[in-house]
């Protein structure tokens, strides 16, 4: 598995689209910072930027690159080796070739820029980001075996937990308030792993609103060390499920 | 017995006094009570006191000066007030005081006034008094530098640090406030001034008026009170240049007004708080010049809020700008700068050229739905926000500003708020130095709250 | 006879409803080189990737050097496979991917047969990037990772194609010199002068079952005809009436 993850990762090191990422993200922030005199204000802009653009990458990219090399996944396949170690070794270098472009594009500004608790939690909500989207990816690319299929339901899938999904709690939340549904927001709200990721930025970058009476109930939850917790569990269970499933399907899968 | 050595004293000081004003000096433990002292001294003596009187509660029903010596303390014992001053023309200047009766129903105090004038109460600490400062019915009162600290507790068992009731042309000015109920309180105050006073941790309000009308208050700084300041009935209050910053909770505002006609609040600075300002109820004020940045919601305007006028305030970096509860708001905005704004400046004269509507549609969303707070800058939102500023569909008509200032006004480029939390270990024991010492010594503060303040 | 190092037991791939391959049974044996050929689609490919451990038989089972394959990816220590690959790690060098597939076999410079790199002419290129290489090129490298292991199992995929004469001959010779060392050569090809030229015997395959896997020989002398690319025809024929008999 550590050779070809070694060998994945030498690869993806001078990977354009990898660079690119670290680029724009290096550029998105960079200006973010450049264009607001108030660093706070970047960082809220950063929050919406990462949120809808991190995971978007990081799932198109990974089915896209899945595909791109499943020839030599084939030929990998020959070797006599597992193919867990194949996935493994791929999904290993695929996640950190995307934290580091992250760390550089994104970790990089945010520590010149806005040293915080904030920036931190922004930037860890990322790195998670990173992790449950490469790997959904990779789910996806290795379930669809036509490339532009693949492409389009990672799309559908983005589409899905950055907005579709908000929409519908919002008009689920909106047509029940007549019955009691607090119970229920919290624990919806915290299964997509973005609205996750963004409440424990929002918590510290909307501290003040939070302790009013509607954030209460999320600031109670969320800001305590046990819903710290349950939220790390949560992001960890969103990357640990997809892989075993993965490595299910790769195992069973006719290359 | 007591009365006789009283005499005593008072004939041994004779001999050496002079015809006009005269100075005693009382030190603790040697011969009579400060009471005897106090009660043979004429109008306009001066008593210096050294060392701790527990003697129980002392009156002063002359004109005096009371002054603080070496460990001057006076410590009530639990008995009443610790300090009660009838007479006009007191002053009460470097004590520590303490040890007043707690009780809610007679107001017990660590220094009581009783319908006097011209008090002046200086540079004292008051340590953990039920009321610390208590003035009833007085007039041209000045309480200055003073450092007044309870203990957190509970509501019932706490009252109010420096309490003012029925009084006028009260100069309260540098005193520091921390633990009480309220930090200061104002009931049936007229023509009065409140500056450069820092009330922190209170239960309740930093500041509370009730029916007092004609104030100012300028350049106090309020920090973690339970619920902020609040001015409540009264009218022509003003408020310029204090720091209103986390007062944070779910009925807590930086500055709650109710029933408040032709006030005017200026450059003020509105920080990190959950409510910036709740306007409930009120007609004519003025908000002028003020910077809201950090806070949940920087203004809660209620349907009944009318006539009220904003211009040339910067609003940056809150989750909400504005929210309000109606649909017809007869106010007007004008001249203010949101970092929301998003419009252009074709003509080059500094404001945009579309109107920027600072209610947005989330806010209204949060208004209806609490729980929908969940959302708060997540990509539906934004999208809904967006839709909203380019067709309004909910927010009403009358609530925008025609001329958004595209950058924050230019007066404020050098404006940095830091807490006075930083500053505990200089002024809290030392009741000379004065309140905002820690103002020049900014850079070197190490609990600066970091703010890069927009150049203009 | 030589003895068999590769045999099917009646197996058969299903995808969804479709069966790409079906009942094949047969052996194929050391020291020969077995060209597998027919139409697209016909089942070609899924036979080579059940023998790779690529595809999981729906039904039967294959055995090599007697046993039967399954997860266990050790047997495929002895197979070497050149397929026709049109996309390596797009940023690896020549050298590397060399580097890396030695590395994941755990195999040192000694043990590997590298002479190949030379003779294709590669050893200029080692240091280009696999995404400027030209098909021609890729194909020597496929080359190169088949045979530099010394397999006693070879398994090609159209190795000729894209090749210029001069290397298609040396990689056919290598295969060949495969078969005199005592192993086991299937190569799929559509060029019927080639089949001729290597083949000891000639897989058939047409919708997804062999329909013979005879000697070059014996499939000439049945038809006398002189070449492969007459007989051929004329075999199908008959089997076609045999079939309306029947």
């Amino acid at each position: 598995m550590l050779k070809v993850f070694k060998y994945t990762l030498i690869d993806l090191a001078r990977n354009r689209f990898v660079l690119g990422y670290a680029l724009l993200l290096l550029l998105v922030a960079q200006g973010l910072f450049a264009l607001e005199d108030d660093p706070t204000k970047a960082l809220l802009s950063l929050v919406q930027v990462v949120m809808a653009l991190v995971p978007l990458i990081a799932l198109v990219f990974t089915v896209v690159y899945m595909y791109d090399t499943l020839e030599f996944t084939q030929l990998l396949a020959v070797q006599p080796i597992r193919r867990s170690s194949i996935l493994g070794g791929q999904l290993l270098a695929l996640a950190l070739a995307l934290l580091l472009a992250q760390l550089i594009g994104l970790g990089l500004p945010l520590a010149l820029h806005s040293p915080s608790l904030a920036a931190a939690v922004l930037s860890l909500s990322g790195s998670a980001l990173v992790l449950v989207f490469a790997v959904l990816g990779a789910l996806i690319a290795l379930k669809q075996r036509e490339k532009a299929r693949g492409v389009g339901v990672a799309l559908a899938v983005w589409f899905l937990f950055v907005l579709v999904y908000d929409a519908v709690l919002m008009w689920g939340m909106f047509t029940l308030s007549d019955y009691p549904i607090e119970p229920f927001v919290v624990p919806l709200a915290g299964l997509n792993p973005i609205d996750l990721a963004r409440i424990m930025v929002m918590l510290q970058v909307d501290l003040s609103a939070m302790m009013g009476y509607s954030g209460a109930i999320y600031k109670n939850f969320f800001g305590s060390a046990a819903g710290t917790g349950v939220a790390a569990l949560i992001l960890l269970l969103w990357v640990t499920i997809p892989v075993l499933f993965a490595f299910r399907v790769f195992q069973r899968k006719d290359l | 017995m007591r009365e006789l050595k009283g005499s005593i004293l008072l004939l041994a000081c004779l001999n050496v006094a002079h015809v006009d004003a005269r100075t005693w000096r009382y030190r603790s433990g040697e011969g009579a009570s400060l009471q005897t002292v106090i009660n043979g001294t004429a109008s306009g003596d001066t008593v210096v006191v050294e060392g701790t009187v527990s003697e129980g509660s002392i009156r002063v029903d002359r004109p005096l000066v009371l002054l603080g010596g070496a460990h001057a303390v006076i410590d009530g014992g639990g008995e009443d007030d610790a300090l009660l001053i009838t007479a006009d023309h007191v002053t009460v200047k470097g004590f520590t005081i303490r040890g007043s009766r707690r009780s809610n129903l007679d107001d017990m105090s660590g220094i009581k006034v009783n319908a006097c004038r011209g008090t002046v109460i200086a540079n004292n600490i008051l340590d953990k008094c039920f009321f610390a400062i208590y003035l009833s019915g007085a007039r041209d009162a000045l309480i200055e530098g003073n450092t007044v600290l309870g203990e957190p507790g509970a509501e019932e068992h706490m009252a109010n640090g420096i309490h003012l009731w029925k009084c006028s042309n009260a100069t309260i000015r540098n005193n520091r406030v921390e633990y009480h109920r309220d930090g200061i309180y104002f009931e049936f105050v007229t023509d009065s001034r409140i500056t450069g006073n820092t009330t922190m941790h209170n239960l309740r309000y930093g500041l509370h008026f009730m029916f007092s009308h004609r104030d100012a208050y300028e350049d106090n700084h309020f920090e973690d009170n339970g619920a902020g300041v609040a001015v409540m009935f009264s009218h022509h209050i003003a408020m310029r240049r204090n720091r209103f910053l986390a007062n944070r909770g779910a009925s807590a505002y930086g500055l709650l007004l109710k029933e408040i006609n032709d006030g005017e609040i200026k450059d003020n600075t509105f920080q990190d708080n959950t409510t910036g300002i709740m306007v409930d109820g009120c007609n004519r004020i003025k908000v002028h010049d003020n910077v809201f940045r950090l806070n949940g919601w920087a203004l809660r305007l209620f349907a009944n809020a009318i006539d009220c006028d904003f211009r040339g305030n910067t609003f940056a970096g809150n989750t909400f700008d504005v929210s309000t509860n109606g649909s017809l708001i007869p106010n007007t905005m004008s001249g203010n700068y949101w970092d929301r704004y998003s419009g252009y400046d074709l003509d080059r004269d500094g404001y945009g050229d579309v109107p920027h509507r600072p209610l947005g549609f989330f806010t209204l969303l949060v208004e209806m739905q609490p729980y929908a707070m969940v959302f708060s800058r997540s990509l539906f939102v934004s999208l809904l926000d967006r839709a909203e500023r380019l067709i309004p569909s909910l927010s009403p008509e009358s609530m925008k500003d025609d001329r958004p200032l595209m950058r924050p006004p230019a007066h404020l480029s050098t404006v940095s708020v830091h807490s006075a939390e930083a500053c505990d270990g200089d002024t809290t024991r030392d009741p000379c130095a004065p309140v905002d010492a820690c103002s020049p010594g900014l850079a070197a503060c190490p609990h600066l709250i970091h703010l890069r303040v927009p150049h203009g | 006879m030589a003895e068999a190092s590769i045999a099917y037991h009646g197996v058969g791939k299903r995808y969804g409803k479709l069966w790409a391959m079906r009942s094949v049974a047969c052996e194929f044996r050391k020291g020969e080189v077995v060209m597998l050929i027919g139409p697209n689609a016909s089942g070609k490919t899924t036979l080579i990737k059940c023998l790779l451990g690529l595809v999981r038989p729906t039904e039967g089972h294959i055995t090599v050097n007697g046993k039967a394959i399954g997860p266990d990816p050790h047997y495929r220590r002895d197979i070497g496979y050149m397929p026709q690959i049109s996309q390596f790690p797009a940023a690896l060098t020549i050298g590397q991917l060399l580097e890396m597939m030695a590395d994941i076999r755990m195999l040192g410079k000694d043990e590997l047969e590298d002479s190949l790199v030379e003779e294709l002419g590669l050893r200029a290129q080692l240091d280009q990037r696999l995404s400027t290489l030209s098909g021609g090129t890729k194909q020597k490298v496929s080359a190169v990772l088949a045979l530099r292991t010394r397999p006693s199992i070879l398994v090609m995929d159209e190795p000729t194609a894209g090749l210029d004469p001069l290397s298609a001959k040396r990689v056919m010779q290598r295969a060949s010199g495969v078969r005199d060392a005592g192993g086991t050569v299937l190569i799929t090809s559509h060029l019927m002068e080639e089949v001729e030229a290597f083949a000891d015997r000639v897989a058939y395959l047409e919708d997804g079952s062999l329909k013979f896997l005879l000697p070059v020989q014996e499939i000439l002398a049945s038809t006398g005809a002189k070449r492969l690319s007459e007989a051929l025809p004329i075999m199908l024929e008959a089997r076609l009436t045999n079939d309306a008999v029947q």
